[in-house]
């Protein structure tokens, strides 16, 4: 066990760690952080997205041991200070979900587009969330969610 | 396991010497941590070597010198492979829809695994060198000859792969490169990778055709034959096809995802596109 | 024609949308860990089919951290030693022994290790010692009918009773044809594939036991335990929470039940979650149909005569002998034949999945009508124009007939109540553009350069729940502000069903969504509610919900007359607010009535409306669907891409239009899945799953389609909750068919799905030689 220290959501979280951990294990198992999915734990379906000094990461495929030095956002992060992000907003208005699972990983992965480029187009959307999979084929509306949830952070 | 996280090569050295073939160095761990139910049972030493100053990308000399940690996202995003001669890494990088696998996957992982990857067929059309780091000192080993087959190299207990150096390519070259895959975030079926050289009156004065993920050998492999075709003509439609077809001699895998017959159809098609790609840049270098 | 609606029909959001977006849904792999839990590995057989000659679990025992091992020596039984009941038996899925000494599949439990962490419960796994004797074994559907083929599972044949329905005279209708057309066909191997993986928590205290399950089958998986481990269903609680998708994955399972023993032994909590894996490999696939289709028509293209043979390949513990319900029921003949026949393999267990039997018939029919269409090269709208099923029709090929047989020895009829078939094809044609698009048979309806594009139509019909899935019993509690909280035992698999059945309740009751809250999930608080498929949540299980609202609005009225001074027949609620109908400025907040005493009891009142229902089965109220589709074919490269995609369907009254159209969106997404890249492959030697996680398994992604173009035709439906159908499954029907068809107009080569670069360049090459 080698004890290492997460960066989470601005809180600090001392815990110890197996090389073999992930990332998504110990932030969902160790510390109790369960909005970060884990369909697939091996990199295919998108849900245990996370931002790692605002970057998106599969948290499934990344050793916990070795995220110690990042500032880690997951979807708990998002409406910390108890107002939803434009982009929660925005998916709750358009149905960006059904039965929601994928949800905490695409809004993370919109998030980190939107960080970098508030007016995507409709490619650059799918293509920013293209390693994520809705098995409940929500795309369409998921799309409409991030479009909107632009709109709202840039305030019209 | 234990694990080790080396702040310069020297200690990573050291290590990997230590625990020679149960070491494991780990860069993105896209890999690495897909497979460890695998890995677990054999690694005694997993070493992570993100921290040891090999996330760069710099001409020297004439040639393009890529860390072997650098990420599949830096070389799309920064000015030396996102455009000019090197821009075929950034359109390498294109072909892989996975946002966060661009971030975390490294040129050295690529490298390294060979297989279903996109990096090692470009790196093979543009001739490019291995330079591989271990106790004893660096050596280069050419990328046609750095691989063995399917996660096998030419690595030798206790060295790394530190960098990879391409050499710049010369006036009116271009690249294009090509992916064939199920869905779009899928590995690649088959892809390849064409530079193309023009010389007087437009005619292909130099060509390299890689193709890769397909192949029965589990690593990228020159299409001679393609090449052939293409060398001192002018490369209209038919040589063009032509120079596809004949690429179909690489013996391509047969499994459930595809049969051999398809794989060595999109192995023509993709190196026609390839070609067509690779022609529209070099007619656009000066 | 219904009343107006304020809630009824609005695109509100989900009334779990807000935990949803911020991660805080609990599914059953979410929860918080019990004290003193374990974790639980499962040991599972590499071989198709063998017997476990010696065990040895002594090393894995031994191994510190390790709480319990469970293999077949424990012989956890339950009451039912073989599958003699299948339809009714819970879990669709019975094995006899819960772990048994003969292995049937690639994947079949061998051991369960329960341990203080996954780690150490994995390593116990490679410490225990199994020898096997290895048996024959099947995969095939064919072979395994044969007399002679080796026994699948140690009980009953291979083949189960096949069950048939007839009508009229079939062979006189094929006499009477002028055309007979004859046509084979076969699906791949779909599986439900949700992205939230099976899990299952239990605790036992005492002889009482509680289990945390993601499941849409709460009431089943009471009945299921109960009654294999024995105990009255006082001493069982289950919990059931929302799941990451269902598609009808998440039933009653083995792996529950191995959690369950597992936990017993132990004497602690335990969990186990399925690895993506075991998800794939482990729980349940479509049904692989193998159909034979035979349809007699004249030469004006009236449908005379059909006949189809539905085989369908049940995997190791499968039961499914039965036609689903009237799913052969899209055209109207006079004479007819369906028969159905569930085979063992010794592969995967096979069951439902979204749009079952309906899915896999239709695919059959609707290619066939095509070939019976171009025969006498009639449109194929035309075509179904012509001959498509109506309201008032008999549903000839309805599962409630079988058991009304099975059980009572009656064989009433069962009829259609409302269709707007054909309203959804002739409008679906005019939003494709069909006219523009139809170039005539095998005729590609453009083609540019080496692409070439094909139009196909397809139309299905589906149920919107079945009777005897049971009764319905939902409460509704008033609370003093005139909120409300809703008690129902839907399964919340993302369709939405918690929303609409609020958006109901809400209707009924003069109050807005957000005033109602949903309590579910609890089989000791729930009133037993129908396992949530079968698109039965809107048509069916609202009627109670309707019922207990209506209820509960009678009661609140009574009190509220007795304030007024009124007759309770002379007030209405509206906007959360009791008035007199002649004269609305008389009357009363709901809030007012709700939290004022009432003289004589010197209380306010309170209100529990409460409804247990029923549904009668005789007429069957089923949503219809035609589905247009534009493929483009790349006769370079082999490779399909759908260019125009049009659901036209008719679900009666969209209660939510929003969550409507997701599930559409979403059926549309899984089935050209299937029609084009989803499939588990065998592997021919030794039967196991090649594909077994998202890396080969290949689901479509945001950037593979384009989305579909949806409508809806509403009509109202009598028998429905404000005219309201089912949906949820319907919308994966005839996906696979409209692309199908649309291929063979591309290219003029028939491709069964899924259809693969492989397939088409084979098709292309065969055609040019
Ligand atoms: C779902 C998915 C889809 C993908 N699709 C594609 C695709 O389409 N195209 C594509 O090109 N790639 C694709 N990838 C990425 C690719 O498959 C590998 O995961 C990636 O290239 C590995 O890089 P890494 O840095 O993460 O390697 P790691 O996991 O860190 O390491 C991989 C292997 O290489 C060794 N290694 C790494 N660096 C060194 C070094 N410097 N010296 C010696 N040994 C080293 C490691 O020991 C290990 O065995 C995909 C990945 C995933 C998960
Ligand atoms: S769980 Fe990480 S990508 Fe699926
Ligand atoms: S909403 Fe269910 S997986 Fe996307």
């Amino acid at each position: 066990m080698h004890p290492i220290t997460l960066n989470i959501n601005g809180e600090k979280h001392e815990v110890s760690v197996r090389p073999h951990w992930s990332l998504a294990y110990v932030i969902r198992e160790k510390l109790g952080l369960t909005g970060t999915k884990t369909g697939c734990e091996m990199g295919t379906c998108g849900s245990c997205t996370v931002l790692l000094d605002g970057k998106p990461y599969f948290s499934c495929l990344r050793m916990a041991i070795d995220s110690g030095s990042y500032a880690i956002t997951t979807i708990e992060g998002l409406d910390a200070d108890g107002k939803l992000h434009p982009l929660q907003q925005a998916f709750i208005e358009e149905h960006g979900m059904q039965c929601g699972f994928c949800t905490p990983g695409m809004i993370i992965a919109a998030k980190a587009l939107l960080d970098e480029n508030p007016v995507p187009a409709e490619l650059d959307i799918r293509e920013a969330i293209g390693g994520h999979l809705c098995r409940c084929g929500t795309y369409m509306r998921i799309v409409k969610s991030i479009q909107k949830g632009a709109r709202i952070a840039r305030g019209n | 396991m234990e694990y080790f996280n080396p702040g310069d090569l020297n200690e990573a050295y050291e290590i990997l010497m230590k625990y020679g073939d149960a070491a494991i160095p780990v860069a993105g761990s896209t890999f690495f941590m897909g497979h460890r139910e695998e890995l677990f049972d054999e690694v005694d030493a997993v070493v992570n070597i993100k921290r040891l100053g090999l996330s760069y990308i710099r001409l020297e000399k004439g040639r393009l010198c890529i860390g072997a940690t650098t990420t599949l996202a830096e070389l799309h995003r920064t000015g030396l492979t996102a455009k000019g001669p090197f821009r075929i890494f950034a359109e390498t990088v294109r072909e892989l829809k996975i946002m966060e696998v661009r971030n975390a996957a490294t040129i050295g992982g690529e490298v390294c695994i060979a297989g279903e990857v996109d990096m090692p067929t470009t790196l093979l059309a543009y001739d490019a060198d291995i330079v591989i780091g271990s106790r004893n000192g660096t050596r280069t080993v050419s990328m046609s000859e750095f691989h063995k087959g399917y996660l096998k190299n030419a690595l030798q207990t206790g060295e790394m792969v530190i960098e990879v150096q391409v050499p710049e390519p010369g006036r009116r070259t271009g690249g294009g490169f090509a992916k064939f895959e199920r869905t779009a975030a899928d590995l690649p079926i088959v892809n390849a990778a064409v530079r193309l050289t023009l010389g007087r009156g437009d005619r292909c004065s130099d060509a390299r055709v890689a193709v890769g993920a397909a192949t029965v050998s589990g690593i990228p492999q020159r299409a001679d034959a393609a090449e052939k075709v293409l060398l001192d003509g002018t490369l209209d439609d038919e040589r063009i096809r032509k120079a596809a077809a004949a690429s179909n001699s690489i013996e391509c895998v047969n499994d459930f995802r595809a049969s051999a017959e398809l794989r060595t159809l999109w192995v023509e098609c993709a190196v026609e596109d390839a070609i067509r790609k690779a022609l529209t840049h070099a007619g656009e270098e000066k | 024609m219904g009343a107006e609606t304020t809630v009824v029909g609005r695109s509100l959001p989900l009334i779990d949308a807000r935990e949803k977006v911020t991660g805080r849904l609990k599914y059953a792999g979410d929860l918080p860990p019990l004290h003193r839990m374990h974790h639980a590995k499962v040991l599972r057989s590499p071989y198709a089919h063998a017997r476990v000659v010696s065990i040895d679990t002594s090393k894995a025992e031994a191994l510190p951290g390790v709480s319990a091992v469970l293999t077949h020596k424990d012989d956890i039984t339950g009451r039912k030693k073989t599958c003699n009941t299948p339809w009714v038996d819970p879990s669709f899925n019975f094995r006899g022994p819960m772990i048994s000494e003969e292995v049937c599949y690639v994947g079949d439990e061998v051991a369960v290790v329960s341990a203080v962490d996954e780690d150490t419960a994995k390593q116990a796994l490679r410490l225990i010692e199994v020898e096997y004797e290895e048996m024959p074994a099947v995969f095939d559907l064919e072979q395994s009918m044969q007399t002679g083929a080796p026994q699948v599972h140690p009980w009953g044949p291979n083949a189960l009773e096949p069950s048939l329905f007839q009508w009229g005279d079939i062979e006189a209708g094929f006499r009477e044809s002028d055309h007979i057309i004859e046509n084979r066909i076969t699906l791949g191997n779909q599986q439900h594939a949700p992205l939230d993986r099976n899990a299952c928590i239990a605790e036992w205290d005492g002889d009482c036991l509680s289990i945390w399950t993601s499941t849409q089958a709460l009431f089943w998986i009471r009945d299921a335990v109960t009654d294999f481990f024995e105990l009255s269903p006082n001493k069982v609680r289950v919990h059931s929470t929302p799941t990451g998708g269902s598609f009808g994955l998440w039933w009653g399972n083995n792996f529950m039940f191995l959690a369950i023993a597992v936990a017993r032994k132990a004497r602690r909590p335990v969990r186990l979650v399925l690895t993506r894996d075991e998800v794939q490999t482990t729980v349940k696939r479509r049904e692989r149909p193998l159909i034979d289709a035979r349809i007699g028509i004249k030469a004006d293209g009236t449908m005379v005569s059909q006949s189809y043979r539905h085989i369908m390949d049940n995997g190791a513990y499968g039961n499914k002998f039965d036609p689903y319900q009237s799913v052969a029921d899209i055209y109207t003949t006079p004479h007819g034949r369906a028969e159905f026949i569930g085979v063992a393999t010794n592969l995967l267990p096979a069951g439902c999945m979204r749009g079952v039997g309906d899915l896999t018939l239709a695919y059959a029919i609707e290619q066939t009508v095509d070939m019976a269409a171009e025969k006498i090269n009639m449109d194929p709208v035309e075509f179904r124009l012509k001959n498509h099923w109506r309201s008032g029709d008999i549903c000839h090929t309805s599962q409630e007939v079988l058991f009304a047989k099975l059980l009572f020895n009656k064989e009433p009829q069962v009829a259609l109540t409302s269709s707007g078939l054909e309203e959804c094809i002739r409008k679906g044609a005019g939003k494709f553009g069909w006219k523009e698009k139809w170039k005539g048979w095998g005729t590609p309806s453009s083609v540019e350069g080496i692409k070439v594009r094909g139009v196909g139509v397809g139309i299905s019909t589906h149920i919107s729940g079945l009777a005897f899935f049971g009764f319905n019993g939902i409460t509704i509690k008033v609370n003093p502000d005139g909120t409300m909280v809703l008690t129902t035992g839907i399964g919340r698999m993302g369709q939405g069903g918690d929303t609409t059945q609020a958006m109901v309740a809400a209707e009924v009751l003069g109050v807005e969504l957000g005033d109602v809250n949903v309590v579910d999930g609890d089989s000791e608080v729930c009133g037993h509610t129908m396992v949530t498929f079968g698109s039965n949540g809107m048509h069916m299980v609202a009627r109670a919900t309707k019922a207990a609202a209506e209820d509960a609005r009678r009661q609140i009225l009574e009190f509220a007359a007795r304030r007024l001074e009124a007759n309770p027949d002379d007030l209405d609620i509206r906007d959360k607010r009791i008035f007199v109908k002649g004269s609305p400025d008389i009357g009363v907040t709901l809030k007012e009535l709700m939290s004022s005493p009432i003289y004589e009891y010197l209380s306010p009142p309170e209100v529990i409306g409460r409804a247990s229902r029923g549904v009668e089965f005789d007429k069957a109220g089923k949503m219809m669907i035609c589905d247009y589709a534009e493929v483009e074919i790349d006769t370079r490269t082999a490779q399909m891409r759908v260019v125009k995609f049009v659901a036209y369907h008719d679900s009666g009254t969209i209660v939510n239009p929003a969550i409507c159209e997701n599930q559409v969106a979403g059926g549309y997404c899984q089935s050209l899945g299937m029609a084009m890249t989803e499939h588990l492959v065998f592997d021919e030697e030794s039967g196991a799953i090649l594909n077994p996680n998202f890396m080969d398994y290949k689901i479509l992604g945001p950037l593979d389609m384009p989305d579909p173009e949806i409508y809806f035709e509403q009509v109202y439906d009598e028998d429905g909750p404000f005219g309201a159908k089912g949906i949820g499954e319907g919308v994966t029907c005839a996906v696979p068919v409209a692309i199908s068809n649309a291929v063979y107009n591309a290219i003029g080569v028939r491709l069964h799905p899924p259809i693969t670069p492989d397939k088409i360049m084979r098709a292309l090459r065969q055609k040019s030689r």
